[in-house]
Formats: C-alpha cells, structure tokens, sequence
C-alpha cells in the first residue's frame, strides 16, 4: 500500500471510527497517520511530527536549552579577555578603532569615550585552557565541554530589535521565534508536554515582551508555553477550588462523551481532533505539576544547582530545564535579565555571575552524567556586546559599558557542538571582529542545522512570500560543528 | 491534487499537540489552461526572484512577468517561449533539463518544479501561451450570472455562481439548515453572541415568508452588530492599549475604537469609513469624531527605548503605515518593496517611498509616549463630561456678569500729579500667609503642604507661618504662580527663618524655579545632594542661621544662576532635618512686580510699560501702550478694568473674592480637561517633510527624492486628487481602483465562510491564490460599489443567500471531496473567535455588561503575570489592575489589549498580539483552550452563575432545568442521549456535593460576581458542575 492510498484510507477510517468508536479511534488514527507519514520519508528515523515531512540531514541534537541573559552581557569583562584594554583604562578610543558606526544616543553625546579595561581577572580553565572571568569558576569547570564563540555580531543596537532580530531573524516584530519554527517544523515528540516551553527568572531588568517566544505569522499553537514557580505552574492547568480531579474526570468524561454524540451527528473531524486536545489538557495536569515540583529532587541536585523549590529563579530553572529535556520538550527557552550593565558594572556584573554560572554549568555537567548532553544543544548569551569605552565616569569601583553590537561572546555545547574550543578572535580593544565572525543569521542557521534542518528549507508562505527564520542570509558555523 | 490534499491533512492530524484547522487549494479541472489560474503562481514561485519585476536582480535579461520580453529573442539566441511548441522553448526545455548546471530553477535557489506543473507549463504553451494582465489589477466588470442546474435552488444572485461551480464538480448543494441552526450561525455572525431561548422560540414558530429576512435586519440594526464586526477591524487597524516596543507602556487609543464600533452601527458607508480614518482630520471641517478616526494609522507600536535613534523610529512608523495600508485596501504585500524592488508583483521600491511620502508629515516623534500619549493627541470629552464643562463655563460666566456690574460701579480718581516710579529698590513680598495665586503644591503632602500655622507659634509677618519638622529631608514647594515673579538687575530674593535651637536642622535651603529648579542656595553643612556645589545650582551662604529667632536670609539673585528679565513661578523652601519656621518670603527689587497694587491706575501702567515680560493679557499690555488720548474705547475700556480688576487698591475688597471665585472655576475646568481621555490623532505638517528612497531600507542612505505617488501598475489617481493622505483616500476609494473593491468583499466572505473566494486574503498578488469563484467575487465587488458601498447591505447579501444557509453537517463524501468546504456545498461550521467565546459564556450565564464602547477593562488574570516581564512601577502597564463589578463583565473587545503580554484566554483562542496587521487569524486547536475553559476563574463563575440561572427560569424538574441549559448553550434541545448524559452528570455531581458541602461551598466560591443566598450550596455546585461541562461542548465554542 502506497503511502497515498494509507493516508486515503486512514482518513475514511477516521470518520468511521469517530462514528463507531466514539472518537478513541483518533488518537489511533494520530499515530497511524505518523507512522504513514514517517514510511514516506524513506529514511528511516528522519520523520518528523511537524510540518516537516523529513529532515534534512540526520540530527545531532534533539532538543535544545537556550539561556538567554536578556540586558547583554559584557563579552570584555566575561569571556574575551583583552589585557591590552586594561592597560589603556582611561585613554580615549582611537577613531581608528571605533570607525564610523553608531553608537547609542546613551553615550553618543559624551564627551569622550575612555577605554576600560575587565573588571576582573581572567583565568584558564580547563586542559583547553579556555579563558574566562574569575567571577565565572562553576563556567570554567566545565570549559573543556563548552564551544566559547568570541565573534558573535549583530545588527541592532538596542534592546528591543536586537532580541527580536537574535530569535526571529528580523528586527521588526511580526516574525516566529526560534523555537516556534522548531516546534512548527518539527513538531512534538512528547505526549503530554507542549514542545516549546519558555521558563522566566523573575526579577528587575529590561523587560521582556511575549514575542520573544511568539509565533509571529505562525499559528498560535507554536508560541511557547510559560511554565512558572509561582501560581499555576502552567495558566490554568489547576482544577478551581471545590473541583477535584476525580470530579474533573467525570465532568471530562460528560464532555467527550457529549461531543463524541455531537461527532456522530456532524461529522467534522475539528470535534475529533478536540476530543484528543481535552485528553491531553487532562494529562497536562498531572505531568506539568509532577514535571515542576523540584522538591523531590536530591538535595545533592539541588545543591548542585543552587535551587530552592518554590521561588521563580535562574537555578531552578535550569534544573526544570534538565527535567523537560528528559522529557523530551524539543525547545526550552530561559529567560534571566538584569545584564544591561550601563553604570556599577563591576558589582552588578558579580552580582549576575552570582546567580548564572554555577546553574548553567550545573546544567551541562547534569546533562552530561545522565547521557542527555549529546542530543541536547545548550546555549548561553545575550542579545550583543558591551562597549571597550565607559559610559559615564571611570572610577576604580564603578564604571559602566554600553550596547555594542559589533562583536560578542556566547557559549554553547552538547548536541554536535565540538567541546573545548574557542572560536573567533576581536581587535585588542573587543570593539572589532577580527576572524570567523558569526552573524546572527548563522548562529540561527547553525542552530537549525544540528537539529537536522537546512534553514534555507524551513519555510512558512505569508503574504506571499516563503520566510525563513534567516530571512536572506545564513551560513552554517561548521567550525563549531563535532 | 488529492496526494496534496491528503498530505496536509496528513499534518493537521500527525500534529499531535492540537490542530490546525486550514485548508489546501481546490482546483478545477477544465481542459483549457488559464494563464491567471493555472500559470502565473507557477512562475511567480519559481522563476521571479530572478526573472521577474525586480530588475536588480535580473538574470539573463528575461522577465517571465511580461508578455513581450517572455517571448522576445534572447540573448542566447532561442526564446524562452514559443507559443504552440512547447518543444522549442527554452523554458521548457531548461526546467526539464538532467544537466546540474542547466537545470532551471537551480539548485542553489532551493525551488523545484513538481511533475504536474511542468505539465502545466508544457500544455499552457502548445495551448498557445495565451498571456493575460493579472487578475486583480484588472477593473472590475460586472460578471453575467452563470447558468444552474436547479433554478429552484438560489436564493440570490450569489447561490448562481456557487451552484454553477457545484454543477461543474458534480456536487449537490446541501439542505438549510434547521432554523435553531440557523438563528444561532447568524446571532453569532452579525452580532457576534448566541440568541435567547425566546429569540429562537419566535423564530421557529414565525411561519412568515420573510421570518428569515426579518431576523437578518433585526441584527443588523442591534448594537452589537458595530461590536462584532469592529473585532475584525481592529486586528487590522493593530489596535491596541499600549504603545508595543520595549517598556510597552499604556496609551489612550479606545476613543478610536469605540468609533468603529459606531461607524458600523451607523452603517457609515466603506468609502467615508475609509476616508475618515485615512484622512479624516483633512476632510474640511473635519469633526471632533472625524479626527478620532484618523487614529486608525496612529495605532503603529511606538518606542522611547532609551538611546534608540528617533529617526530610525521614526522611519519605522511610517512604514508600517504604507505597508498596513496595502494589506488592508489592496491585499498586497508592500513590506518587500522598503528595501528593493518587488520580487512577485509589478510594484518598484520608489513606489513605495511615493506611498511613504503620505504618511511622513505627521507633527510625531520618533521615540515618544513616555508618560503620555505620542504626539499629536487630542483630549476628548465624554457626554457626561462635556455636560460638566457646560456647567462650569455657565458658572464663570455668572462670576463674570457679577465683575462687569461691579466695574460699571466704580470710578477711579483722576491723578493730581505725574505718577513717577521709584528708582530705589523696593521690598515686595510674594508670599505671607498664603502661597502665590495658580500655584500647584506638590510633595507627598500636596494639600497642605506648607503647614501654616498661627501664634502662639513664631509668627513674624501677617497672622500666620510654615511651620515643619523633619527627620532627613523635607520641604515646603509651590510651583506656577499666575504672577510670577520678574528679576531686576541687583535684585536680592528673601526669606525669613526661624530655627528651633531646640531641634535644629542639619540643613537649610531656599530653591528658585524659573522652569527648572537649578538655583538653589544653602546654609549649615551640606547634606541634600542636589545640584552641583559651588554652582548656582548649590551655593552655600555659610553656616545655619541663630536659632531662636527670626533672621532674614538674602540671596543675590545673579548668584543663584536667574538674570535680569527671568521670570520665577515656584519657591521651595528645603531642610534636612529639624524644626524650622519660614515666613514673608520676597524679592528687594526696582523692577515692578506683576501683582504690585496701584492707587493710581497712570502709577500702574508706567510700571507695565517697563516690563519685558507680563503676565497681564496681551490684549491689556497693547492697550496699556498706547497713550491714554490715543486709545480707542476697546483699548481704553480694557485698560481700566483690568486695572481696577485686579491692581487697584481699594477695590481689593469688591474684586478679590470674585477673582478668587473666577479662578476656582477656571482651574476646575483645566482640572476637568485633564480627566478627558486622550486619543492620538493624525496631523499634517504645515510644511511637509522631504521624503527619500531609502537605500536598501536603511534610514540613514537616502536616496532620491520623491513626491506622494501611487503605483503605476494599478489605477491613476482620481483628477483634481490632492498630494495629500485625503488625496490617497479618494484613490482607494475610487470606482475604478482594481483591488479595495475584491479585497473587502473578499474579506467579509471569509468572516462568514471561514475562507476567502481567494484564499489568500491578505495576498491579491501573483504570489496568492486563483479565486474558487472568480466571478462571484467581481460580482460582489461590482454590487458593493454600486451600492455606495454600503456595508449593512453586503452581510445583508451574503447572509440571505442560500449558500450561507446551508446545513453544515459533513458526510464522508463531501468530506473526502472538499474537506475544506471551498465549493461551499454545505454550510459553515468553526470555532468562534477568541472574544465570542468569551462572550458567548458572559451571555448564557447572564453576566455579560451590555454597555456600549468605552475605556478597556480588566478581567481577572493569574498574579504576577505582567510584572514577570515589566520594568517596574515608574512606567503605566507595568502591574496588572483587575477591574470590579460591571467591568468584569463586558465583551471580550473591550480588553485592555497589551501588547508584550495580550490576556492569555483570548491570546489562547488565537487572537493576535496587535503588533501588527493581521488579517485573518489562525484557528487553532489546543489542549491549553481545554484548560482555559475547564479552569480560568472568568469561566468558573460563568458557570457558576448559569447555574443559579438554570436554578432560577430552568423550570421545576431536572430535565426541564437540563433542556434549558442545553438549549442556552446550543440553541436547540438535547437528543434523548444528550439528555440520558446530562442527567448522569448531574446526578452524580449532585450526590458528591451533597455529601461535601465543603467543596461546594468552595466551587460557588468563583468569581466576584453576587450569589443569592437562598439558593442551596450544593445543588447550584452540582449545576455550576454542569455549567462548567455545557460551556467546554465543541458545539458550545463552535458556529455550525
């Protein structure tokens, strides 16, 4: 039977059995239509649940954990070190080095731009000897694991269009997210879990817009799902007072039983397919409060991590991000803020170090013990860079960066991602790209590519035009790649 | 086709997490190939990005868009087309090719032709290549309507061409559908909520041939008509609550759509719906409501991201304008042409900066709305609000009939000798007992802030003094004195101290305002850190006075930063700490002070001519410089009453309280102003603005220069059109533009079919979609213009079809033939739009707010869900503010609508985030809707408070009651199995709320809303129970 004639039969079947078995025969049907869809693929095993219909190159990752440190974090002061820089601190930055882009109206009105060097000592880690802060050890002891990508760049300059341009390719708002194209093109491998799930530290710092895990022109179903500390872990997934589960149950059961009648009646598959959506909101009720009660984790976990069951916080969710990844949620995306680090850079830039490096490294270090890291891209950094040149006085506890989109740092490791390396190199004052630049497009195109998608391929028709989340442009980082 | 077919729905279902309910192109299969239909979209997809409109990136010099360079020589030599032999042309020849390097498209542009439409193409040129214009740039012709099969069939002209296109399928058209069907498709369609059981009782029982047509009018004239069909139009118009970008603060914008909601119900025609909201404030004599309109393109998202480049943004809220005036009136996608020439349509990046020309003379900002609305924006009164204006203006006018009697009263001596003005400074005091005329205190302590009080306590001037104690800082401040006052050359401002020697102050500072607060002078150490030291913005005068007694301090004025001539409105007298006294605070000037009183009016008027700057009307200061023999009676009557008004000395006693009256009424009129709501409008810049081709897009490379200008490729602007937006409008407008006419019928279509004629409703381009019925969709663009665009009359014409009246029941035939219902041979069936489901539970429970308009409202919403992602409490937006009582209640289109977090129930059921344009919403399929339904507190109570309903008029039995609640919720009456569920389901609900009182009590808990307390807690538990099942039915959320 050619793969044709399967989908042909299936779907009269489908009608049948909503009429015969009352819509059970659905979710039979749901995986009968998967298993056709993935024999037409003729490779084995690259069958997608998305829009997909295969992948385009076997996969080095099935997931991903992305980190994202909204504010941006300063790549002088973490990650590329620049010796060269602290010996110039208070020297005016040559017009050679700053050329003729712009800057922000923050400082574009001071009177002078002076240098400034790392706030803190850098140190090697690792036997790659990977260079990072001193404020930054729990990062360090993972260093020989992690790929430090020193030549990120990107176009905006401000908060806004450059964390929109980092997950949806396009500065303009309007266009999906990363994981909404992941979660469209690839759809969910997990049956009780949304595949796009998006976890907030909570706390002050530049603020963040739903459409940073929007589906742009997407359909809504592919934005991702906030999971929280507080409140409903997932909105609305807790039964009102007076309702309990066995209660819900049978209320649940008078629902599908009636509209199970009401299928019979009309014979609009929409009522199957919502049939199934209201058995899996079920099971959203005892998998999402199961998945983000932390409690029960070891306290050597915990410790590890540095979470504290019940408070929205950067170590919890890293530890929820391991517990979704053994859950197979193809994207999760957490959000930590407070990086935007315009004056006191030094005691803010600890204070952040404080809250972000022994979870994120206890993160890959837990993925690796349990043989999760291989399939699971992980990746840390924030929308751009900060400035070589203070913004406001330099004192010698206090001096500030401002946006520098030219050239910054991020990290990444797992799924396919070569360890222990340290890619691209910036001018001595980290103002200037000096090799193996990664533009925003590339890191995206990278991204897909270890999930098995070309991203020229992972196409949506809006307003007539096929987008892309690389929009025009795009290469795949192949140095980063194992 | 059908592997097509199947295999979209192959990923509807292989989704798994929900569905998706969209739908695949239907073709038809006549023999005869049609460029437009079967061509066009075939090398548009493939073929244009190199070989089409956009001449930058033309390769081989072929364009496939034109008939002529198509067929001509190329530069190879052989022709890309030779009508007839598909054999000798290069197209074919080329797309069919096995050599890599020959192969068109190439693989390098990630396209590929399928078998069938390079059959296609070959069988299109041995037809003879036939090139037509594209379809929807063609003008409008009124198609002949097609012969049927069943003359009996067609209710209108429009059931002519569905049952034509049926006939061709061989497909027969579907029953009606049952009248309790049909009154509930059509409450929901035309006013967007479910009809009453007696709405449906009437309608069933109405034998009357014109039963359904009375129906239709009465809907179409309720007031919920306007808010149902101003949904759809706000997600086009991208209105919204808040200004979008970064912070994403609030603005006032609902005065725009408590407007569109009245233009439809006014049934205000499309081309003046059009007009007014494009132009409006340009139309002559545009009114307050007309204004309001042009808000339409003021709802652009709005950034004052700190260190943003204004002209960058600027540039930003201009294109979104050109690009959401295409996809509204014209269905084309312009967002391409900002940065390049059009890839698919005939459409160049000039025209598009000739489109951005209209819109880039608003008086706006690039980066605006931090505290307030984005310029320009106007405040407009509420009914209720412009009668208390009326009544304040008739009280001030009372006031001031009072003043002229009592100036005809009085007459003013004559002078004896020549008034002289004192050339030695002379000390005024501005403040004594109370602070100056006008002023606004400000502090935590705004009323009172100056704490005066009476001996025994130090007094040294008049009856009273300010009196304070502070622990750390605090300070007596005024600002905007009516009469300021004006700085001399020399001059010394003063203030008179008392110092606790008991509790004496760390600090004590005097500070000036002359708009800014940077002159300030202080004694004793320094604590308060404002300003600079050692600069006028922070002078120190020495150590703190003696205490214990008055002392007068003196400030040079020159040494505090005010010079000559500057005027000073605001006093703040500062300590840190301490408990200090302050009294008679002044100026020793030779200047004459504005609010010096005067014996003799000649004294007076010396004194005004020497000022360089007044607060005295302009109209008096004229007067007054005029020599008395000179001046007219205008002049010279205004002279002297001002005078005697306001400076005379001794008609203080007649005047004084009269202007201290007159003052109060005009300040409680300002104050009423400042409460109307605000409400951005458009502008135009006396002189407009350059407009540029922006180089790639980039704002900062400018191109050359251009004037407004519409496409070529479409119609000409109508004669005698101005350069203006008014001038755009009326080319929209225009009979003869192709597209506005076929992209708004085309779109109010797809509100009741689910599906657009053309699919693609947002796309008319080569890009979107061959329409499923060509020529009904020109049939009702021709009807719709001729009917002066009346838009009551166009639902009016589709809802009285019989194609709209179809059942919509599904066989696996007509599944299996048309899974998508393109050919419409049966009725529409889909899930209600995100607010209608919200306000299809408010309306069966009873609980729905059936106000009409006004401000946003606030339903209940989890904790914490805004302030997750805001910037703290300095900005408006940041924290949610649940609303109460009757607020909680109201349509889902009355949300506050913010953009970085939309409320989750609507955002869940699809409704977009507003950002942007959206025309057609996707429909979706989730278990998060299943969770909204079954859990969000607002649908609890809903159902909660059906079940008191149900408790209330459902009757005295348990079935009674089930039917009723059955029929609230559906409109028809439950099948004896539906009623066999119900019942178990209330049983068994009422038997384990009996035996838990506990968790009864809890479940009728939900919601804010008042609950009789004479109903039993466990039986309106079981039926809240039963509430809650009723209100998660597919039926319940579906139009079917």
């Amino acid at each position: 039977m050619d793969f044709e004639q399967q989908l042909s039969r299936a779907i009269t079947r489908r009608t049948l059995l909503g009429q015969s078995c009352r819509g059970l025969g659905s979710i039979a049907l749901a995986s009968l239509l998967n298993s056709g869809l993935e024999a037409a693929t003729n490779v084995p095993g690259l069958g997608t649940h998305g829009a997909l219909a295969e992948l385009h190159f076997a996969p080095k990752a099935k997931r991903v954990i992305y980190m994202f440190m909204s504010g941006a974090p300063s790549h002088i002061d973490l990650f590329d070190n620049k010796p060269k820089l602290k010996e110039l601190t208070g020297q005016e930055l040559p017009a050679s080095v700053r050329g003729d882009q712009r800057i922000t109206g923050m400082t574009s009105g001071q009177a002078k731009l002076l240098m400034v060097g790392p706030a803190y000592d850098f140190k090697r880690y690792g036997n790659c000897g990977a260079e990072i802060t001193e404020m930054m050890p729990h990062i360090g002891s993972i260093a020989d694991d992690i790929a430090i990508v020193r030549s990120m760049h990107t176009d905006p300059i401000n908060h806004d269009p450059a964390v929109t341009y980092l997950l949806t390719g396009n500065q303009q708002p309007g266009r999906p997210t990363i994981g909404s194209w992941m979660a469209y093109g690839l759809g969910s491998v997990n049956k009780n879990l949304p595949e796009y799930v998006v976890l907030l530290s909570g706390g002050g710092g530049q603020p963040l817009l739903a459409r940073y895990w929007g589906n742009g022109f997407l359909p809504s179903k592919y934005q991702g799902v906030q999971f929280r500390s507080t409140g409903d872990p997932v909105l609305y997934v807790s039964n009102p007072e007076g309702i309990d589960p066995t209660t819900r149950r049978e209320l649940l059961d008078g629902v599908q039983q009636l509209n199970r009648l009401q299928l019979e009646a009309v014979g609009d598959p929409e009522i199957s397919t919502r049939i199934d959506a209201y058995e899996m909101a079920y099971r959203m009720q005892t998998s999402v409060p199961e998945l983000m009660d932390i409690s029960q984790e070891p306290k050597a976990v915990l410790d590890m991590y540095g979470a504290q069951p019940g408070k929205a916080s950067f170590a919890n969710n890293c530890l929820l991000a391991r517990r979704l990844a053994e859950r197979d949620v193809r994207f999760v995306q957490l959000y930590h803020r407070d990086w935007d680090h315009h004056g006191n850079l030094p005691n803010e830039l600890k204070r952040q170090c404080g809250l972000c490096d022994q979870p994120a490294a206890a993160l890959v270090k837990d993925l690796k013990q349990r043989g999760l890291i291989d399939e699971t891209l992980v990746i840390w950094g924030g929308e751009f860079g900060r400035t070589a040149y203070s913004q406001g006085a330099i004192s010698k506890n206090s001096f500030g960066r401002d946006h520098h989109p030219r050239c910054f740092s991020i990290w990444m490791a797992g799924g396919g991602i070569k360890p222990g390396i340290t890619l691209g190199k910036t001018d001595d004052f980290g103002y200037n790209l000096v090799e193996d630049g990664v533009h925003a497009h590339d890191f995206q195109a990278t991204v897909l590519h270890l999930l098995g998608v070309d991203h020229k391929r992972l196409t949506f028709r809006f307003q007539g035009r096929d987008f892309r989340l690389t929009d025009i442009s795009g290469n795949v980082v192949q140095k980063l790649l194992v | 086709m059908i592997r097509k077919l199947l295999f979209a729905l192959a990923l509807l279902y292989a989704a798994g997490w929900g569905s998706l309910a969209s739908e695949q192109t239907v073709e038809a299969g006549p023999d005869a190939l049609d460029y437009n239909r079967d061509i066009r979209q075939i090398l548009s997809n493939n073929c244009y990005a190199c070989h089409g409109p956009d001449k930058a990136k033309l390769e081989a010099g072929l364009r496939l868009d034109h008939q002529e360079t198509a067929l001509a020589e190329l530069e190879s030599g052989g022709r890309a087309i030779v009508p007839g032999d598909s054999s000798q042309s290069q197209l074919i020849v080329r797309i069919t090719s096995s050599d890599e390097d020959e192969v068109m498209p190439p693989k390098a542009a990630g396209k590929s032709l399928k078998p069938e439409e390079i059959e296609k193409l070959r069988r299109w040129i041995d037809q003879g290549a036939k090139w037509k214009g594209h379809w929807s740039y063609l003008k409008v012709e009124r198609p002949a309507l097609p012969a049927v099969s069943n003359p009996g069939w067609p209710k209108t002209p429009i059931d002519h061409f569905i049952l034509h296109r049926l006939d061709q399928e061989g497909l027969r058209p579907s029953p009606e559908a049952d009248r309790a069907e049909l009154i509930r498709r059509l409450n929901f369609d035309l006013t967007g909520l479910p009809p009453a059981i007696a709405e449906v009782d009437a309608f069933v029982a109405d034998q009357s041939p014109t039963a359904y047509e009375k129906l239709v009018d009465r809907l179409l004239s309720s007031p919920r008509y306007g808010e149902r069909m101003a949904q759809k139009w706000l997600d086009l118009a991208r209105y919204a609550d808040t200004n979008g970008y970064h912070i994403d603060n609030h603005r006032d914008m609902w005065r725009y759509r408590e407007w569109v909601i009245n233009a439809f119900n006014r049934n205000l025609p499309f081309d003046q719906f059009t007009t007014e909201q494009i132009a409006g404030d340009l139309l002559p004599g545009s009114t307050l409501d007309q204004k309001i309109a042009s808000g339409f393109h003021r709802n652009v998202m709005v950034n004052f991201e700190g260190g943003a480049d204004p002209a960058e943004y600027l540039t930003k809220y201009i294109v979104d304008r050109v690009t959401t005036t295409a996809t509204v009136w014209l269905g084309t996608t312009l967002a391409c042409t900002e940065c390049h020439d059009h890839k698919y349509d005939p459409f160049t990046q000039r025209e598009f900066y000739q489109l951005y020309a209209y819109f880039n003379n608003v008086p706006e900002q690039g980066l605006d709305g931090q505290k307030e609305n984005p310029v320009p924006s106007i405040r407009v009164p509420s009914p209720e609000q412009t009668a208390q204006l009326e009544d304040l203006r008739r009280k001030l006018t009372g006031v001031e009939d009072r003043v002229n009697s009592e100036l005809a009263k009085v007459t003013v001596e004559p002078p004896a000798i020549p008034p002289t003005l004192s050339t030695e400074p002379r000390e005024y005091v501005w403040v004594d007992d109370v602070i100056p005329e006008g002023t606004t205190e400000s502090g935590p302590d705004k009323t009172d802030s100056w704490h005066w009080v009476e001996s025994p306590r130090p007094v040294l001037n008049g009856k009273r003094a300010s009196e304070r104690t502070a622990t750390g800082l605090g300070q007596s401040v005024f600002t905007g004195a009516r009469l300021p006052l004006v700085i001399g050359d020399g001059d010394k401002l003063f203030a008179h101290v008392y110092l606790d020697p008991n509790n004496l102050p760390d600090q004590i500072m005097v500070q000036f305002n002359d708009g800014t607060w940077e002159h300030r002078a202080y004694w004793g150490a320094s604590k308060i850190d404002w300003g600079m030291d050692n600069t006028a913005s922070r002078l120190s005068l020495g150590p703190l006075p003696e205490a214990g007694r008055w002392v007068r301090l003196e400030v040079d004025a020159a040494r505090v930063g005010l010079s000559p001539g500057t005027v000073v409105g605001g006093w703040a007298c500062t300590q840190f700490g301490g408990h200090v006294f302050w009294d008679k605070l002044g100026i020793m000037t030779r200047t004459p002070q504005a609010s010096s009183l005067y014996d003799r009016q000649e004294t007076w008027e010396l004194a005004e001519r020497s000022r360089s700057k007044s607060p005295v009307p302009e109209a008096v200061q004229a007067a007054v410089k005029i020599e008395p023999a000179k001046r007219g009676d205008e002049q010279r009557r205004a002279a002297r009453d001002y005078f005697v008004r306001y400076i005379y000395n001794k008609t203080r006693a007649v005047f004084d309280p009269l202007n201290r009256e007159a003052n109060k009424i005009a300040k409680a009129e300002a104050d009423l102003e400042k409460t109307f709501s605000a409400t951005m409008v458009m502008q135009e810049l006396p002189q407009p603005r350059d407009t540029f081709v922006l180089v790639r897009g980039d704002f900062r490379s400018k191109g050359d220069k251009v004037a407004p200008g519409v496409p070529a490729s479409l119609s000409p602007l109508p004669a005698g059109a101005p350069a203006n937006r008014l001038g755009l409008a009326q080319w929209l407008v225009d009979p003869n533009n192709p597209l506005v006419s076929r992209v708004t019928v085309n779109r109010y279509w797809q509100q009741y079919f689910g599906t657009g004629l053309v699919k693609t409703s947002e796309d008319f381009g080569s890009q979107g979609e061959w329409p499923s019925h060509p020529e009904l969709l020109d049939w009702l663009a021709c009807e719709f213009v001729a009917s002066g665009w009346n838009i009551k009359g166009l639902q009016k014409q589709i809802v009285m079809s019989a194609t709209y009246r179809q059942s919509s029941h599904v066989t696996p035939e007509s599944l299996k033939h048309d899974p998508y219902n393109r050919l419409m041979a049966r009725g529409p069936r889909f899930r209600l739009d995100a607010e209608m489901i919200r306000d299809n539970a408010l309306s069966v429970s009873g609980l729905l707010d059936d106000r009409l308009g006004g401000p946003s409202v606030s339903p209940y919403q989890p904790a914490g869900l805004w302030e997750e992602v805001g910037f703290g409490p300095s900005f408006t937006a940041q924290s949610y503010v649940q609303s109460h009582g009757v607020d909680l209640y109201r349509r889902g289109i009355y949300t506050y609508w913010k953009r970085a977090l939309p409320y989750p129930p609507l955002v869940t059921f699809d409704a977009p985030n507003r950002e942007v344009c959206t025309d057609a919403r996707a429909r979706t399929n989730t278990p998060l809707q299943a969770l909204v339904l079954l859990n969000d507190p607002s649908y609890v109570e809903a159902a909660r408070v059906l079940g008191q309903r149900i408790l209330k008029e459902g009757g005295a039995t348990t079935p009674e009651r089930l039917a009723f609640a059955f029929r609230l919720c559906t409109a028809r009456a439950p099948q004896p199995k539906e009623l066999e569920i119900l019942t178990w389901i209330f049983d068994t609900q009422s038997a384990k709320y009996k035996q838990n009182p506990a968790a009864a009590t809890k479940l009728i808990g939900a919601g804010e809303s008042p609950r009789p307390a004479e109903m039993d807690v466990s039986e309106l538990a079981a039926w809240t129970a039963l509430g809650n099942v009723l209100l998660n039915l597919d039926e319940t959320i579906t139009k079917g």
